[in-house]
């Protein structure tokens, strides 16, 4: 090749740095020009002062990565990461979240300067907002690491000690601040800092406690939880019984907040029946006892029998809670106390806390007893003590999480706000059923398919057609309730998928990928171009969509009252659908997946019916589209065919590559963090802004983690090998990424 | 009979600039076997480059001569292809390079791709901002008829775009075909290992890769822009188009790619309007399906596309 100009890499990485530290000045700079001066929101942003501060982060940037070798031993020290988390996070507390809503940005700056000029404010939150918050700020973080840098036991657990005392404080002066100041609050700021303290207070704490060299925190986590499997929620559940029985309100009818004792003295001799009377007054805290000593005789006797027992008293008493708010809110909106009007209104977080923290003990009591089972050994090495007790560690955390994870999702989203509610049943609800679906053709199969958004639109507007919503009728034997409907769009999703897979499918990746995007398209210019008359066009249905009706003759529940009430009919249908699919991931079928997506040719020869098995992922995925089609559509009542752009098709892809190609949990969690953080953004970046940060979480993700979130063990042996070591380690020779399945 | 010239007309138009930009995908294609979804990115790129020098030159175009408006549009072309160059060259470094350093799973490559297409357009729409309608200057009579086929008028700008898009897709082909640079980027697509051995810069090549198919997308969008209008969100149908006329001819395939890409410009914009019934058939709305459903049959019937895959490997 011709004359060779190369720089030294030190330059070009220095050159990286800066370039990427002026792109980040850019994008959370000034806000668009106009026709007339294009260059206005470029040179606001970068031809101007503060440009020296990001350039001074880049070049930061750049210092790190060149002097990784002197760094490196400091940053392995124990507790330095938590501290780099603890500062990252107070960071954010602090240039991102809001920290009081009505207030203009609402951002710490702003509420600072309020709080100066008012007075008869808590004097403490003059000192905390004055100066109190920049020492802490500065001075924790630097205070923690010189303690971590001469490895002075004493001095990190003065700073741990300091760290819990400045999140107290952060809670509480923030909590006065706004009571004193009234107003709708929704604000995450206050809370993030405080979490940021406690991060920092633990790191203190593990430098002060360690007697290691260097940090191996993946391995003490695992350690942890081997431990005594189901100790970590079994504590987890009492820090939150007890904040929820002593601390929580549980019922704020007037704006008032009643607490668990001042509630069961608001209803004494009301005529509240004795079930929920007792639960009010003692039953509660006898249950909640019960439990946690059950719970806790489990994990440390690592008795299997207690641990069901302990899970079937939590969920007894999960019964009797959720009787008790049904009971109390129904009296008080009969007898008009406060604004209810029927039962569950009014409600504070206390009783869901409980409900959440009984079954997290009882999760915990499950996850012992599931452990002493003894049966499952994980596939993959596990060679000798330490590999067991690395499988055991890292399958417990994840079914520890997981266990939690359903806990929160039960209970949590009674005590959210409507918008998060909201954003919970329509978005983030259908993306993770829709993700889950397309995993099993991308994932599991190992086809890429940039259309699925097409099956998702059959599905809608089937069951519009079939619940008379379309100007096109149906005959009058054939029109539905959108529950009935769902076998039906399921069908008709299914045929949709065989129609389009049957004479494509034998079509390599690339070109699969390419026709299955045009089908996505063509069934969107089709709704929106209307022939016949059919779909209405651009406008979207004609009538809506009617909710969802249960007659059983003597009992009859419609949805549409509330999101909430659909975001539990969603939770039963993803149930179902998660344990349909992981049923399906280890059959015969599942494992046919897995032998064409790693080597198609060799899975022929070994009798797979190749094209059949391809079908039948197109088929399945398909089907789960249409169920959430439904789903969308009998939820939102009215949509059009802006509701299935080419743009959601690629997210749904993203979604399933961001949680991890192939597992389950993955795609799962990729799509909820996905969907997520535009609503969460939404409070802290401009609007337009937002797609521009998604993609810059996607692409960094991709370029620090490709395997995604949570890989599946398949797909991570195939990127690591099975002895799980370093990937970065592989010559620079194989330009090529090694050729996968799709 | 001039209904269905002046449709050719504008087929030919429009397929060249599909053309330029599914160079581009066929040639990262060829060398990477990976889709490069951002393309469509820098394509947008070229157009609001270009925009501010030209803009910068010849302010509102209202006094700018014969001959100076030739030069302005050969600056446009460059500066467009520049910008491209440059924004396809940084893609790949931040992108993909690290990606493939650590031998990430293929889809992982698309994701990256389609952050850095949000990133870009979104970053393009708030640097300069987010209108629908932004225009070159005029500093020439585009509309001008230059001539007539069987009673059609071919304007001056549809002649500058056909001419300038083939002058680069023959520029390109002698490049890839005669020259080193062109040899290593077969040697690579054929087989990246061996090719290595033997003593090409596979990191050099694929980055020059890039560099030319970001010089095409470039101009094209330079040309695109003139044409018509321009905005942060325009790369991403002209580069779905593209990308089906890479598939058509052939992905991997350097004249497949200019085939392909012409003939999805004269079928989208002949077959809905069927110019030789007299009167509408389906309706100019069905472009975009017309456009999918050939793609669909010719891969269904011929999978690897029209002339194959000759640069990249099969399968």
């Amino acid at each position: 090749m011709n004359r060779r100009v190369s720089l030294p890499p030190a330059v070009t990485r220095l050159m990286a740095c800066l370039g990427g530290s002026v792109v980040l000045a850019m994008m959370v700079g000034r806000q668009q020009g106009s026709q007339q001066d294009y260059g206005l929101a470029f040179r606001e942003s970068v031809l101007d002062v503060r440009i020296i501060g990001f350039l001074l982060l880049g070049v930061l940037a750049f210092l790190v990565i060149t002097y990784r070798e002197v760094v490196t031993p400091y940053v392995r020290r124990p507790g330095v990461r938590p501290l780099v988390v603890a500062v990252l996070v107070l960071v954010a507390a602090f240039f991102l979240m809001k920290w009081y809503d009505p207030l203009g940005d609402g951002k710490f700056g702003t509420l600072a300067d309020a709080v100066a000029q008012t007075s008869g404010i808590l004097p403490l939150a003059h000192v905390f907002f004055g100066w109190l918050w920049w020492v802490a700020l500065i001075g924790l973080p630097v205070g923690t690491f010189v303690a971590i840098a001469i490895r002075n036991r004493r001095l990190a657990w003065i700073m741990a000690g300091l760290s819990v005392v400045l999140a107290v404080l952060t809670l509480v002066v923030h909590a006065r601040s706004v009571a004193f100041a009234g107003g709708v609050d929704h604000s995450f700021g206050a809370t993030t800092a405080f979490i940021g303290f406690l991060i920092l207070a633990g790191a203190g704490v593990v430098a002060a406690r360690s007697q290691e060299e260097t940090a191996k925190t993946r391995a003490f986590v695992e350690q942890v939880m081997a431990y005594r499997p189901g100790l970590p929620l079994i504590v987890l559940g009492i820090l939150l019984g007890l904040l929820a029985l002593v601390l929580a309100t549980w019922l704020a009818p007037r704006g008032d907040n009643l607490t668990l004792v001042d509630t069961s003295s608001l209803f004494s001799g009301s005529g509240l029946d004795g079930l929920a009377t007792a639960v009010l007054g003692w039953l509660a805290y006898v249950l909640f006892a019960v439990v946690a000593v059950l719970g806790a005789a489990a994990v440390w006797l690592r008795s299997r029998a207690l641990g069901w027992a302990t899970a079937a008293a939590a969920a007894l008493s999960i019964l009797a809670v959720l009787y008790t708010l049904y009971a109390i809110t129904d009296l008080a909106a009969d007898q008009g106390y406060g604004t209810g009007t029927g039962p569950w209104q009014n409600l504070g977080t206390g009783g869901w806390v409980l409900c959440i923290a009984l079954f997290t003990v009882g999760a915990g009591g499950a996850v012992a007893a599931l452990q002493f089972q003894g049966r499952r050994g994980p596939e993959g090495s596990s060679d000798g003590v330490a590999g067991r007790l690395h499988d055991a560690g890292r399958s417990t955390t994840i079914r520890s999480l997981a266990l939690f994870g359903i806990g929160l999702a039960l209970f949590y989203p009674p005590t959210a706000s409507g918008f998060w509610q909201q954003s919970l049943s329509t978005t983030i609800g259908v993306y993770v059923l829709l993700a889950i679906g397309l995993n099993v053709v991308i994932g599991w199969a190992g086809l890429l398919d940039l259309g699925f958004i097409a099956f998702y639109a059959i599905g809608s507007y089937t069951t519009a057609y079939l619940t008379n919503s379309l100007p096109v009728k149906p005959p009058s034997w054939l029109a539905l309730s959108p529950l009935w409907a769902i076998p039906i769009a399921i069908a008709v999703c299914l045929l949709a998928g065989v129609l389009l897979g049957a004479p494509t499918l034998r079509l390599r990746g690339d070109y699969l990928a390419i026709v299955t995007l045009g089908f996505g398209e063509i069934i969107r210019i089709i709704a929106v171009n209307n022939p016949g008359n059919f779909t209405n066009g651009p406008r979207g249905v004609s009538d809506p969509v009617p909710h969802p009706v249960i007659d059983l003759g003597f009992v009859r529940f419609e949805w549409g009252g509330t999101s909430l009430q659909y975001w539990y009919l969603l939770l039963v249908l993803l149930a179902i659908v998660i344990v349909l699919f992981y049923r399906l991931e280890g059959s015969r079928l599942g494992r046919a997946w897995a032998a064409i997506r790693e080597d198609e040719v060799a899975a022929q020869a070994s009798g797979v019916n190749t094209t059949r098995v391809k079908l039948m992922a197109f088929a399945i995925g398909a089907s789960t589209s249409g169920l959430a089609g439904v789903f969308f559509g009998s939820q939102v009542g009215f949509f059009n065919p802006q509701n299935f752009v080419l743009n959601n098709s690629i997210l749904i892809v993203a979604y399933v590559v961001f949680g991890g190609m192939g597992s389950l949990i993955g795609a799962i969690a990729g799509a909820a963090a996905l969907t997520w953080l535009p609503d969460f953004l939404r409070d802290q970046v401009p609007a337009e802004d937002r797609t521009m940060w998604i993609g810059a979480v996607l692409l960094i993700m991709m370029i620090f983690r490709p395997q995604g979130l949570i890989p599946a063990r398949r797909r991570e042996a195939e990127l690591t090998g099975l002895a799980g070591h370093d990937i970065a380690a592989r010559p620079s020779v194989q330009a090529i990424p090694a050729s996968e399945g799709v | 009979m001039s209904d269905f010239m002046n449709y050719l007309i504008l087929g030919v138009t429009r397929g060249s600039m599909y053309a330029l930009i599914a160079l581009g995908y066929t040639l990262v294609y060829g060398v990477l076997q990976l889709i490069n979804f951002a393309h469509s990115e820098v394509f947008m790129s070229g157009a609001f480059g270009s925009f501010l020098v030209v803009h910068a030159v010849v302010g509102d175009g209202s006094s700018t001569s014969g001959v100076e408006a030739v030069l302005v549009l050969g600056l446009g072309l460059v500066s467009g292809a520049l910008t491209g160059a440059v924004i396809a060259y940084v893609l790949e470094r931040v992108a993909y390079r690290p990606l493939r350093k650590r031998g990430a799973p293929k889809l992982a490559f698309l994701i990256s791709a389609i952050g850095a297409s949000f990133l870009l357009s979104q970053l393009f729409g708030k640097l300069f901002n987010r209108l629908g309608n932004n225009r070159f200057p005029s500093y020439f009579n585009a509309d001008r008829t230059l001539f007539h086929v069987f009673g059609a008028r071919v304007t001056l700008l549809q002649v500058i775009i056909v001419v300038a898009a083939l002058l680069l897709m023959l520029f390109l082909d002698r490049l890839v075909s005669g020259t080193k640079l062109g040899r290593g980027i077969r040697a690579t697509a054929e087989d990246a290992p061996t090719a290595a051995l033997m003593g090409v810069d596979i990191d050099r090549t694929i980055s020059r890769t890039f560099i030319i198919g970001g010089a095409l997308a470039g101009a094209a969008g330079f040309l695109f822009g003139t044409a018509f209008v321009f905005s942060n969100t325009m790369g991403f149908i002209p580069g779905i188009k593209a990308f089906a006329a890479a598939v058509l001819g052939g992905i991997g395939n350097i004249r497949g790619a200019m085939i392909g890409g012409l003939l999805l410009g004269i079928a989208e914009n002949l077959i809905p309007t069927a110019p030789w019934t007299g009167t509408a058939w389906i309706g100019i709305q069905w472009t975009d399906v017309v456009a999918f459903v050939i793609l669909i049959l010719i891969l269904v019937f011929r999978p690897t596309g029209i002339l194959g895959e000759r640069l990249g490997r099969a399968a």
